[in-house]
């Protein structure tokens, strides 16, 4: 009896949960990535598994693929500009001014997000290849010459990047941007700032974490980008990373070891990212959320109203509107051109979509993996934010070193290093929709936990402490004061999340199975193998079906995030 | 068809295969690689088989990987489909090398989880018999199949159609007088910085450079680097870009690719160089420790016979012309015998050359 009570009374305590859940995430991490130096480091045959020989000749080989690396940071670091510069400034207009329309506006700007990165680069194709794009042939035939934009060069790859890739910098700085009290801005302008200097003053200092992360997030993303690359890049025979190594694992033998060395050589760029971010951290305080209670107001930018509204319709313009109608005219065409001939127009696209079984069964698989990666997601990544920054537990440093490696890799690469690890794991979930779910919270780890701790750094400890002196257990403080605040971090996270998911191409290529497959490869094996149209086809019924569920879910979420008593 | 018939390696490489099988299990168990006697063969609808038909429905599945696109594969199962509805199928698709990658680490883990597996490139397509990789299976159809479309001995794999490829260009873009007829005519610098092939991740790239390689000599590519060729995957993305003008000419212009695009109404020729074709084989064999075996040799009764080979040929998201002593005309009306196809006459060469078409290749599309 005596040991049942203990028993009943045994809650266990941060510690225990933290090395629990911190030393599963790092072995999901881990335990791929080990398979994934192990065939970096293969120098025998190529496809020889466990290799037969190891040595450091894949490294060695690397420099002679150096325009390949300076293509790679050139283009990632112009996007990363890009959608930073855009993400602050739409996060700006949408979670601190008055702008018309902001509740609208804000759902909208999250759409680029929704458009997966293939289907932006395929509408940008047909709107701005030199040769065939529609902007292009209407060009010329208002007299204009040769063409007046052409998407296949650099600049064009990082613009579609950042539309599409680095649209989620909006949605992190937002979350950071809405959880500010205003009554820093207000000082600052009765105190005689201007808006702009407010905003360069105060703003960005107090949200800089949360930028920050936003771009290294985006770096990393656009280092690992690949639709856009392989869409835009091939024609004009300039390869990035990603694209390399695809050429590489597909051609026979496949090159993974070369692949591999590639993946691996970019862990030192995000390690140098990662601990920039921690210095910047470490070096000051950001919390805007303290024991004093606020309520967010939007800043009354008056007469600049209308100008802003402005700039979010024309983002909104080239990065949803335009693309999504270039699509959709491609899609009814039997070969896509700008003028249109009775003759050309078809449904036979959408019918050959919809009548393929296993473009049904992927979005199905889709959705359901979404929600399943983003429910755990949260939770998971939620309490690691926690732990990392807020626990003082020791070795936490080290934990988020780990946990932001599969942001390093490109996941085309780290889906072989989970193949590799998967393959060989005793209880049979290879080729399930499990692996892939295990896939997604491995990849997403990094998403996920910059987006929370963005939005974590800015909460002070005084409120948890406070909880603590008045005598709350840590389960009741992290119910009761840290999760509450965290809602609109987690919101946005568990959005993330999903879209991340239903949208995913590189962990998934590799690791579907014949009965567990998801839509955006299903999407780029038909753009690989059929027509242009088709493949518009085929990803407009995806934008159809993940906006439905996002509807439904946007409305929970404004539930989720609408302050208590509004 | 030209008088260059292929055929499989030799006795002494299949020796050395059997050497290094013992020397690298990695696919798990193997059956020696001996000629095996064909199965006893029952008739169903109006082709035989060696399989159990009733087992087969009573495993009640197929699991097929195949290079070919969704739209394409889909339309062959749907055919199998009609002919034995108890039978669901499966199938993951990918590029050659990403599916020959994925199933030799499947099977050196010990899953398996494939039955008929069907490749683009004869190369890996040996490599696998090498390493015991497919289930010895002699297919009543083959009867109506030379030895030349077998592998050697036969029972591993089997051509289970052809592809081939000439030149093809832009109307609106290259004016029919200008257009090239020959394959030297690609060099030509007008074409310059408008002109696409494959990636090295295709087999039937391989195929042309080895041919053309040997009609015209080792100059004959380095000499095509010079007009900044433009690579791609598919024939499907080659003939996109063909259509819509972003290329002008399509130096490997499958006839399957061009009959699709051209059914489209795009303003696309396509040209014979008189030289001949290059044409390339895909492959289909049975694997072993297949998880439905008998449904898998019903499958692969069904893919080399007329029935199965009518699908091949007639849809035009597939268009293999089929090697049948048999085969009725493809969709187009034309049978392979009309095309003066080229292939290797030495295919251990073919076979060894990979390694340097792949270096060659790689970096002329700047890889």
């Amino acid at each position: 009896m005596a040991e049942l009570a203990r028993a009943r009374r045994f809650r266990p305590g941060p510690r225990l949960v933290s090395a629990l859940v911190g030393g599963a995430a790092a072995i999901l991490v881990l335990y791929p990535i080990a398979f994934l130096i192990q065939a970096s480091l293969s120098v025998g045959d190529p496809q020889a598994r466990p290799p037969e020989a190891y040595g450091l000749d894949n490294f060695a080989d690397l420099p002679r693929y150096g325009h390949i690396f300076a293509n790679t940071v050139s283009v990632a670091v112009a996007a990363t500009v890009m959608a930073v510069v855009v993400g602050f400034v739409m996060g700006w207009i949408l979670s601190r001014t008055n702008v018309p329309g902001r509740g609208a506006l804000e759902q909208l700007m999250a759409l680029p997000y929704y458009v997966t990165p293939l289907m932006g680069a395929l509408a940008w194709s047909l709107i701005g290849s030199p040769s065939g794009g529609f902007l292009n042939q209407v060009w010329r035939a208002l007299g204009g010459r040769d063409h007046l934009i052409d998407v296949t060069t650099p600049y064009g790859i990082a613009w579609v990047m950042a539309l599409f890739e680095g649209s989620v910098a909006f949605v992190m700085i937002g979350a950071v941007m809405k959880s500010m009290d205003p009554a820093l801005e207000e000082a600052s302008q009765v105190l005689g700032a201007g808006r702009l200097r407010t905003m360069l003053r105060i703003t960005l200092p107090l949200v800089l974490p949360g930028v920050l992360g936003a771009a290294i997030f985006v770096f990393a993303e656009m280092l690992g980008s690949f639709s856009a690359a392989l869409v835009l890049g091939l024609p004009s025979r300039f390869y990035v990373v990603t694209t390399a190594m695809y050429q590489l694992v597909s051609q026979y033998p496949p090159q993974f070891p070369r692949a591999a060395a590639m993946g691996v050589s970019l862990f030192g760029v995000m390690f140098a990212m990662v601990y920039v971010y921690r210095r910047v951290v470490q070096a000051g305080s950001y919390a805007t959320i303290t024991g004093k209670a606020f309520r967010a107001r939007a800043m009354d930018v008056a007469g600049l109203r209308w100008p802003l509204l402005g700039v979010c319709l024309a983002y909104l313009g080239v990065a949803v509107v335009l693309p999504v109608v270039t699509l959709l005219y491609a899609s009814v065409q039997r070969l896509a051109t700008a003028f249109p001939r009775a003759g050309n127009f078809t449904l036979a696209n959408y019918e050959t979509a919809l009548s393929l079984d296993a473009v049904r069964a992927a979005l199905w698989n889709s959705l359901l993996l979404g929600l399943g990666t983003a429910s755990i997601g949260v939770l998971l990544m939620g309490f690691l934010a926690w732990m990392i920054y807020r626990s003082r537990l020791p070795g936490v440093g080290v934990i988020e070193y780990v946990l932001m490696f599969p942001q390093a890799v490109p996941r085309l690469v780290f889906a072989f290093g989970m193949l590799w690890a998967w393959l060989i794991f005793p209880i049979p979930i290879y080729g399930t929709l499990w692996l892939l779910l295990i896939a997604y919270l491995t990849v997403f780890l990094p998403l996920g936990l910059r987006t929370i701790a963005g939005v974590m750094l800015q909460i002070d400890r005084s409120l948890e402490e406070s909880a603590q002196m008045c005598g709350a257990s840590w389960g009741y403080r992290m119910r009761t004061v840290t999760m509450p605040l965290l809602r609109p971090g987690l919101v946005a996270a568990w959005l993330l999340l999903f879209i991340a998911s239903v949208r995913e191409l590189g962990a998934s290529i590799l690791l579907m199975g014949p009965k567990a497959k998801v839509i955006t490869p299903t999407i780029v094996e038909s753009w690989f193998s059929t027509s242009t149209e088709l493949t518009a086809a085929m990803a407009l019924l995806q934008t159809l079906a993940v906006s439905l569920a996002l509807v439904l879910l946007f409305k929970v979420a404004r539930r989720a995030t609408q302050p208590a008593g509004e | 068809m030209s008088d260059h018939e292929p055929h499989g390696p030799s006795r002494r490489q299949i020796l050395k295969a059997g050497a290094l099988l013992a020397a690298a299990p990695i696919l798990g168990a193997s059956r020696p690689a001996a000629a095996q006697a064909p199965a006893k063969s029952t008739k169903v609808l109006d082709f035989h088989t060696g399989a159990d038909v009733a087992k087969a429905e009573q495993e009640g599945e197929v699991v097929y990987y195949s290079h070919d696109g969704e739209a394409g594969i889909a339309a062959l199962l749907e055919g199998f489909r009609k002919d034995f509805p108890k039978i669901k199928t499966n199938y993951v698709r990918a590029q050659t090398g990403a599916l020959y990658a994925k199933i030799t680490a499947e099977r050196s883990a010990g899953r398996f989880g494939v039955d008929v597996l069907q490749l683009s490139d004869i190369s890996p397509a040996i490599d696998f018999q090498k390493k015991g990789g497919y289930e010895p299976y002699v297919s009543p159809e083959h009867a109506a199949y030379k030895p030349a479309y077998q592998s050697t001995p036969g029972g591993h794999f089997t051509w289970m159609g052809v592809t081939f490829a000439g030149i093809a260009y832009n109307r609106s873009k290259v004016a029919p007088p200008q257009a090239p007829k020959t394959w030297k005519d690609i060099l030509s610098p007008a074409y310059k910085d408008g002109i696409s092939a494959k990636l090295s991740t295709s087999g039937m790239q391989h195929m042309q450079w080895y041919m053309l390689r040997k009609l015209y000599g080792a100059d004959f590519w380095p000499e095509f680097a010079k007009q900044r060729p433009k690579g791609f995957d598919s024939r499907a993305q080659l003939f996109d870009r063909l259509a819509k003008g972003d290329d002008r000419v399509c130096a490997l212009a499958e006839y399957a690719g061009y009959t699709l695009f051209k059914e489209k109404g795009a303003e696309i020729d396509f040209v014979s160089p008189p030289d001949g074709l290059p044409a390339t084989p895909a492959l289909i064999g049975v694997v072993n420790r297949a998880p439905h075996p008998e449904a898998a040799k019903l499958f692969l009764d069904w893919a080399l016979s007329n029935r199965g080979q009518a699908v091949n040929q007639t849809q035009t998201i597939l268009l293999y012309g089929s090697v049948r002593s048999d085969a009725p005309p493809m969709a187009t009306g034309k049978k392979l015998t009309d095309f003066k196809l080229l292939f290797p006459t030495d295919w251990a060469d073919f076979q060894a050359s990979h390694g340097a078409f792949v270096k060659e290749w790689n970096a002329m599309m700047g890889l």
